[in-house]
């Protein structure tokens, strides 16, 4: 249960909200970077935080990220012509660079073109490739962190394989789903026996062997380790640990030699979200199947409605939803595949969930320490400027693990170096 | 993927049918109707600085939780002291008074044990084992308390289905609030 203002102060991300003002202190995945494929390629619009912005890439391969309307009479840069080293504005056509700022106003005299360009400059954002992924910083420039060394992103690219999906709701109860691991025995079930991604695993046995975990929250630099406990062999606990890196990353706990998985939540506006899904594996490139399956939307990813980011089971057609197959038990809920589970739930519970009503349980003690641990950070980043976790890069060093331990021994003492991430060394994954 | 037959032949008549009813603007029509049966949460100390925190958190208003701090196992029992004030949410129980474990856990269908170190093991086992043999929910909180966090946990781990390891003692009573203690 939350006060109506604290629900209100986490799920608001607009210029000038608390949250927002603290998911402006990151550098934050805003796109693909095929969507973006090649130097003077189409411009894409993106709306981030409640911003409305164009992104483009000149013809030196530059990224821009800016005000997606024209400084002159407001026309969206979408209908622009990305040429010669920045978008020109299909209007007038008053021309920008990756900054935002004006270098051509062809209707201005000679001698005033200079001084009235220097004076034009739209809001611009930094925005860099790395890995699959163009991340942006929407936040001060003078205080703009260093780059981001998240282990996905930073392997090999024949390692890695990211894909997008649209979230038709706030940002928070998406993440809220993926630190609630008490859902997984029942709403996922299925998946681990059938999926390409998960089946096969040692670990899956313990987790369809025992419906009744016991759970661990532990506070990190950068966010929570939340371990959850089950039944393995006599004297021996099998544990899975799923870390969450402040705002919005999480990463799932690996099942045998499959890809670690993961997902960002990242605010569009307060009522919808893009959920970034990545796979990757620390030590070898992905198989050809695994990507096909990826691609598929097997795992953790998911199909699309061709063309757009829009999942193919979605709101309009009730999900699929499938009773027969969830009578059969192919499916716990009807609906098919692990990320559709998830959201189609998520978005039940409609835009912003009204947290006032709801009725926690000790067992959701992930989801409410992770509140209150973005809540302490919101206050204290507005109050005394404190920088948030999980800006520091150390704190994006981290992986999961799925690992059997004696049962006398904490997770955070047995798994110390499983939880972090070490170049060119397998995870830790049963 | 192929759209199955169920969904291909039932077709959703009204907004409020299907799964378009999720915005904000059908939220208005969820039934408000008042919140369902108060929770009855034990919180229980195991040790002195844990205690003084429960004394602290029992002086406040509440749902209707009990704040108690163990005293002492007895037979097949433990001795409990209040920590609430009267009129407070602990439903007449004056502030010093002695329950036993078995009559707190009569009423509850929570436990939230809180420890710090030097927390005792067996104050752990005998209400986790009690909590376990009701069927009642068991949780502990452990406060900040540098190296030694490690053998708190250790004793709380058989006991608690959720085990909160927290760096800040202020904590506390946010998280008792999100459980509606």
């Amino acid at each position: 249960m939350l006060k109506q203002e604290i629900n209100d102060l986490l799920t608001q991300t607009g210029p000038g909200t608390p949250m927002g003002e603290m998911f402006r202190q990151y550098w934050l995945p805003a796109m693909l970077a095929e969507e973006l494929p090649e130097n003077d390629c189409p411009p894409v619009r993106v709306k981030l935080l409640s911003e409305r912005l164009i992104a483009f890439r000149d013809s030196e391969g530059r990224y821009g990220l800016m005000d997606e309307f024209c400084a002159h009479r407001g026309v969206s840069l979408w209908f622009g012509r990305n040429e010669e080293g920045g978008l020109r504005c299909s209007y007038h056509g008053w021309k920008y660079d990756v900054t935002g700022q004006a270098i051509e106003i062809p209707s201005e005299p000679d001698e005033r073109h200079s001084a009235l360009c220097a004076k034009i400059k739209l809001k611009s954002y930094p925005m860099v490739k790395i890995g699959g992924v163009l991340w942006a910083y929407l936040g001060d420039q003078a205080k703009t962190p260093d780059l981001p060394q998240w282990e996905f992103a930073r392997v090999p690219a024949e390692q890695s394989f990211t894909s997008k999906r649209w979230q038709e709701c706030n940002w928070l109860q998406a993440l809220e789903g993926g630190i609630d691991s008490s859902h997984v025995s029942w709403l996922h079930s299925d998946g681990l026996k059938s999926d390409p991604l998960f089946k096969g695993a040692q670990g899956n046995k313990y987790n369809l062997a025992d419906r009744k975990p016991f759970f661990e929250v532990v506070e990190s630099e950068g966010g929570l380790m939340i371990g959850v406990r089950r039944n393995a062999e006599e004297g021996h606990y099998y544990w899975r640990i799923t870390p969450w890196v402040m705002p919005s990353f999480t990463m799932i706990p690996p099942r045998g030699d499959h890809p670690i998985h993961g997902h960002f939540w990242i605010p569009i506006d307060d009522e919808n979200c893009w959920v970034f899904t990545y796979d990757y594996h620390p030590t070898r490139a992905l198989t050809e199947t695994e990507v096909q399956h990826m691609q598929d939307g097997k795992g953790v990813h998911n199909e699309f409605v061709p063309g757009t980011f829009r999942p193919l089971q979605n709101k309009d057609n009730d999900y699929m939803m499938d009773r027969a197959a969830q009578k059969r038990g192919d499916t716990y809920s009807g609906v098919k595949g692990i990320s559709m589970q998830d959201a189609s739930l998520q978005e039940s519970m409609g835009p912003i969930v009204d947290r006032t009503k709801e009725r926690l349980v000790s067992t959701d003690s992930g989801i409410i320490m992770a509140r209150r641990k973005l809540w302490r950070a919101v206050e204290a980043l507005r109050d005394e400027g404190i920088t948030p976790p999980g800006v520091d890069v150390a704190h994006q060093e981290v992986r999961s693990a799925a690992v059997v331990l004696p049962a006398d021994q904490s997770f955070i003492e047995g798994c110390a170096d499983a939880l972090r991430v070490r170049p060119g060394e397998k995870h830790a994954s049963v | 993927m192929s759209v199955p037959d169920t969904a291909a032949r039932w077709h959703p008549t009204l907004l409020s049918s299907c799964a378009l009813a999720t915005t904000a603007a059908e939220a208005r029509y969820r039934v408000n109707a008042p919140e369902f049966t108060r929770r009855s949460s034990r919180v229980i100390a195991l040790d002195g600085e844990s205690a003084r925190i429960v004394r602290e958190l029992g002086g406040r208003s509440w749902g209707g939780g009990h704040f108690l701090v163990f005293e002492s196992a007895v037979p097949d029992d433990a001795l409990l002291r209040h920590s609430g004030t009267e009129g407070t949410g602990t439903e007449g129980t004056g502030s010093g008074g002695t329950a036993l474990l078995s009559e707190e856990l009569a009423g509850a269908d929570t436990v939230v044990m809180i420890a710090s170190a030097g927390a005792n093991a067996e104050a752990a086992s005998v209400i986790g084992d009690a909590a376990a043999a009701r069927g009642i929910m068991s949780a502990g909180l452990v406060l900040p308390g540098g190296d030694s966090v490690n053998e708190v946990v250790s004793a709380l781990r058989p006991n608690a289905m959720v085990l909160v390891v927290l760096r800040d003692a202020a904590d506390v009573p946010e998280v008792l609030s999100a459980l509606r203690v």
